[in-house]
């Protein structure tokens, strides 16, 4: 092209020279009369219409020299815009992996999982249900059932606990996925009787197997028996995150069959290709109604429900994890908001440069191409940083997150993350950069020439106290989410246990049920190791109790009351706790009224039981529980409606068993030598050995040879202090709590930012009224008052839009509160203080700079 | 010298058809060529002619090669395709068409309405 027009004008020059001029005249008059050429290079290339790309990397490349020219800026928008990306995408990673992320089977999209439902709970299947449902249903082409189980693994090395499941046969098929090795176990090898066969994790298999490639066929010892090796499933397999490692077949005898009452299977099933979830819930109701006819004593008031595996698995993670997306995002916006603002500052300053390129001949297509361009470049460079960050967040978080998220590990920046970073770095520049351009370009060349060089008109601008105010308003809100996690975790932190949580170490050790299957033998294991731990040096008494206080797990009853009538509608559902005389003096759980129990209420004597002060105000409310009587637990030698009374001795103090943060449920207590023998099936020979010390080092390495000591080859584990139980159950909210402070903090932080960059950009330009009002009379005070008050009435705007949309968004959060409302008055009083002081603050520097304005240098400036 | 009228507009077009269906030309030598059939009565903007150009070969009307010009020196010379030549034969009727409307148009006496 450039060739082409050169021809042009010199072909013209040596036309006008034949005609008599002389040639340098000749080639000025030819320029002249063919017109800018620039321009026409410009129409040129548009009219061609394929030099998009070219012209797009001119544009980046004159950008980046843009850029680099006012390092300043750049560095502090590519390190603002870094933040907003690098947290976004962080969050991102994990919401994908722990959400978005199908779970690892074939067509997850159609596996369901199946439980029971009775009043508001939701409890697992019981194994009669299970059995008649396989048998009753045709919706689904598979259909398993699996319960978690731990199992005491001997193998090589020290016994150790491994975490597994007991499943039908079918249970992989249902998940659809192959073994690495071997097989999965067969139908056959699912009945009571046959040889003990495992299939085992890939984990498994390399951490405590050496990953034996011969492994298909070894025998190992699981709770003390044999079992072969049949297969090993792939790294990926644990279908219900429950970091299985084993699994065994459930080979469930007729008697297990026969049982409707023990609800706690996992049920999974696949749904068959034609049927929709809505159409299997159907048939389940109709199912359901069936048993509860068939059943009535296990049955009444029981259905069914399904809903996709999925949700099953991660909705408890949805509300936490998308808050947090929430909150990135509210940052990022913040943070383009910002670099809109200092876009719009310096839009200012480069009018002359860009009224000069509309003078040369750019149009204002081009002009605001070119800026979004010079955007682009900050984004991208903004994005990289972003990404940078992003990754070393992300590995705090993997480090620092709560250990009970499920696939939180699997988390990392990989293709789809960097997909989302790149479109979130694209999105930020067109957002932040297109405001600017489009006004630089309806610039009016003559009047920015006309000009001089401090007057600006004298008009605020809207734009940019309308992103002020925008920020604030989003900032609020996220400091208003983050002030309410953080009073709900102060309360929280103030609640009483219930008990004496210092000085008690617990661990818990489950019995294989060969060597340990009768009653008798199990009880007094247990006794033995509590003598013995109770002799050791530094311990001060030692207990166990079937499921202690926030170590998981628990095994919840019906009970009636003897003066309600014997009626399924009066069952009161409460939790069990089977203890030894020593538990409740041992962990200090205060005794409200009656008597602890003694060595001497055994089997023999008199049934009794201590209630915790919920269950008592539930059953009888206003009324001396002692003495009363209550059935649980058993029936009599005349059948299921055979009531076994329990005389309530004792009522304690509510022990907050499920964490700081849950209602107290109902509990009762029983005596461990008046255990029903069928109670230690329910809780699998597994009991909590808790030891109060005087206050010295926790015995660890002792209790571990206590219990070798009295059970060989029984390992005790989750072994952890009382207080490190109760800070690992607030892990989660902890981590939600803190992540929130510090995006909110952050929130505050760029948007105080916000409000300093216009107010001192408002008093640079103003520098010559400012002057001239000074030099009228004007004292200090109305300057500083001047921009003081146009800050906070920024701030307050944004304040007052702010704390309406955290009105409609706090609402959401509720679940995750501890008795505080998400309309706290306290909160948002206190919220709205801090933002308004910070705001005072930011406006501060700006406001003395402008007392500090000199009328005459201001006049002078001209 | 006649007086030079201004170029109506959306006619450059037509005009760069007209002037290289009689054989390929340079873009000067397209601006003379039209200079030298109208009698030099048509001014054309010499920077609008290089935009029409590029536009009328982007739309495929023309294509471009370069050659030697008259004087020994590069130049690039344009040449009508086939769709030029009916595009310049559409428009060539259409303006005819036009034309003898508005003359028509302008040419009515009042006894005649």
């Amino acid at each position: 092209m450039d060739a082409e027009l050169r021809f042009h004008i010199e072909a013209l020059a040596a036309d006008l020279v034949r005609s008599g001029v002389s040639r340098q005249e000749a080639l000025r008059r030819a320029r002249l009369e063919f017109g800018a050429i620039e321009r026409v290079k410009e129409e040129g290339r548009e009219a061609r219409g394929i030099s998009f790309v070219d012209e797009m990397m001119q544009d980046l490349h004159y950008g980046q020299r843009v850029l680099s020219k006012s390092p300043g800026f750049a560095v502090v928008a590519v390190l603002t815009l870094a933040l907003g990306i690098g947290a976004t995408t962080a969050i991102f990673s994990v919401v994908n992996a722990v959400l978005m992320r199908p779970l690892a089977m074939e067509d997850p999209s159609r596996v369901v999982y199946l439980q029971e439902q009775w009043r508001d709970l939701f409890p697992g299947v019981s194994v009669g249900n299970f059995a008649d449902l396989k048998r009753q249903s045709t919706s689904f082409a598979k259909l398993c059932a699996s319960n978690n189980a731990s199992f005491n693994l001997e193998a090589r090395e020290l016994p150790e606990r491994v975490d597994g499941e007991i499943a039908t046969a079918d249970y992989f098929a249902t998940f659809g996925v192959q073994p690495i090795a071997g097989r999965f176990f067969t139908v056959d090898e699912d009945k009571p009787g046959q040889a003990r066969v495992v299939v085992i994790s890939e984990r498994l298999w390399r951490t405590r197997l050496r990953a034996d490639p011969s492994v298909v066929g070894q025998p190992i010892r699981i709770n003390g028996m044999p079992a072969t090796v049949v297969g090993v499933m792939p790294k990926s397999f644990d279908p219900l995150l429950g970091n299985s490692d084993l699994w065994i077949p459930a080979a469930y005898t007729a008697e297990q069959l026969a049982d409707h009452d023990d609800h706690y299977l996992n049920v999974v099933g696949r749904l068959k290709a034609n049927v929709s979830l809505a159409q299997a819930q159907s048939e389940l109701n109709v199912i359901a109604q069936r048993l509860q006819q068939q059943y009535p004593l296990d049955d009444q008031d029981r259905g069914f429900r399904l809903q996709p595996l999925a949700t099953a698995l991660l909705g408890d993670q949805r509300l936490g994890l998308r808050m947090m997306l929430a909150a990135v995002g509210f940052l990022l916006l913040i943070a383009c908001a910002n670099i809109a603002n200092l876009q719009l500052t310096r839009s200012r300053s480069r009018q002359k440069e860009i009224a000069m390129r509309a003078a040369l001949g750019a149009s204002p297509r081009r002009i605001v191409r070119q800026l979004l361009a010079e955007n682009l470049v900050l984004g991208l460079v903004g994005g990289v940083v972003g990404v940078l960050l992003a990754y070393w967040a992300l590995s705090w978080i993997m480090a620092h997150g709560p250990a009970e998220m499920p696939r939180l590990d699997q988390s990392r920046i990989d293709a789809s993350t960097l997909a989302f970073a790149c479109a979130v770095a694209l999105f930020s520049s067109f957002f932040f950069g297109l405001a600017p351009a489009l006004r630089s370009a309806s610039t009016r060349l003559n009047e920015v020439f006309k000009m001089g060089s401090s007057t600006s008109g004298g008009t605020r601008d809207r734009v940019r106290s309308l992103l002020v105010v925008l920020e604030v308003s989003l900032a609020l809100i996220l400091m208003v989410g983050a002030g309410l996690l953080v009073r709900s975790a102060l309360l929280v932190s103030h609640v009483d246990p219930g008990f004496d949580t210092s000085n008690v170490v617990v661990g818990r050790v489950g019995l294989p049920d060969p060597g340990y299957h009768d009653p008798a033998v199990a009880r007094q294991t247990f006794e033995r190791m509590i003598t013995v731990a109770a002799a050791l040096p530094g311990v001060e008494s030692a207990a166990v109790v079937s499921r202690a206080p926030l170590a998981g797990g628990g095994s919840s009853n019906g009970l009636l009351a003897e003066d309600q009538g014997l009626d399924l509608s009066n069952l009161v559902n409460s939790q069990l706790q089977i203890i030894s005389p020593s538990y409740l003096s041992t962990a200090r759980v205060p005794l409200k009224a009656g008597r602890d129990f003694t060595p001497q209420d055994r089997r023999d004597r008199t049934l009794v039981a201590i209630v915790n002060e919920t269950l008592a105000r539930t059953i009888w409310p206003g009324e001396n529980p002692i003495g009363k009587r209550f059935a649980c637990c058993e029936a009599g030698p005349k059948g299921r409606m055979d009531p076994v009374w329990h005389e309530v001795v004792g009522v304690v103090a509510d022990v907050r068993a499920w964490g700081l943060d849950h209602q107290v449920q109902p509990e009762f207590y029983i005596p461990i030598a008046q255990m029903p023998p069928s109670a230690w099936d329910w809780i699998g020979r597994t009991m909590d050995l808790v030891v109060r010390t005087g206050g010295g080092v926790v015995p660890v390495h002792e209790l571990q040879s206590v219990v070798a000591s009295v059970a060989p080859a029984v390992p005790i584990y989750r072994l952890s202090t009382m207080q490190q139980k109760i800070s690992s159950t607030l892990e989660r909210s902890h981590f939600d709590t803190f992540l929130l402070a510090i995006f909110a903090t952050t929130a505050l932080l760029l948007s105080s930012v916000g409000i300093y960059g216009v107010l001192s950009n408002i008093v640079t330009q103003r520098t010559r009224d400012i002057g001239i009002r000074m030099a009228l009379g004007a004292s200090q005070a109305q300057i500083a008052w001047d921009v003081l008050g146009f800050g906070m009435r920024l701030a307050s705007i944004g304040l007052v839009l702010g704390l309406v949309g955290a009105l409609a968004a706090t609402r959401l959060l509720s679940s995750l509160l501890y008795r505080v409302r998400p309309t706290d008055t306290i909160t948002f009083t206190a919220v709205s203080v801090i933002l308004l002081v910070v705001a005072l603050m930011a406006s501060y520097l700006p406001a003395r700079r402008a007392t500090r304005v000199d009328p005459m240098v201001a006049l002078r400036y001209e | 010298m006649g007086k030079q009228l201004d170029l109506l507009q959306g006619t450059l077009d037509m005009l760069i058809l007209k002037a290289v269906s009689l054989g390929p030309l340079h873009g000067y030598g397209i601006l003379l060529r039209i200079q030298q059939i109208s009698k030099d009565r048509l001014e054309i903007q010499q920077g609008s002619l290089y935009p029409a150009l590029y536009r009328l070969e982007h739309l495929g009307w023309i294509t471009s090669e370069w050659g030697e010009s008259e004087n020994k020196r590069k130049a690039k010379y344009y040449r009508l395709t086939a769709a030029g030549k009916r595009r310049l034969q559409a428009e060539t009727q259409n303006w005819n068409s036009m034309a003898d409307v508005i003359a028509g148009i302008l040419g009515t006496k009042p006894e005649e309405v």
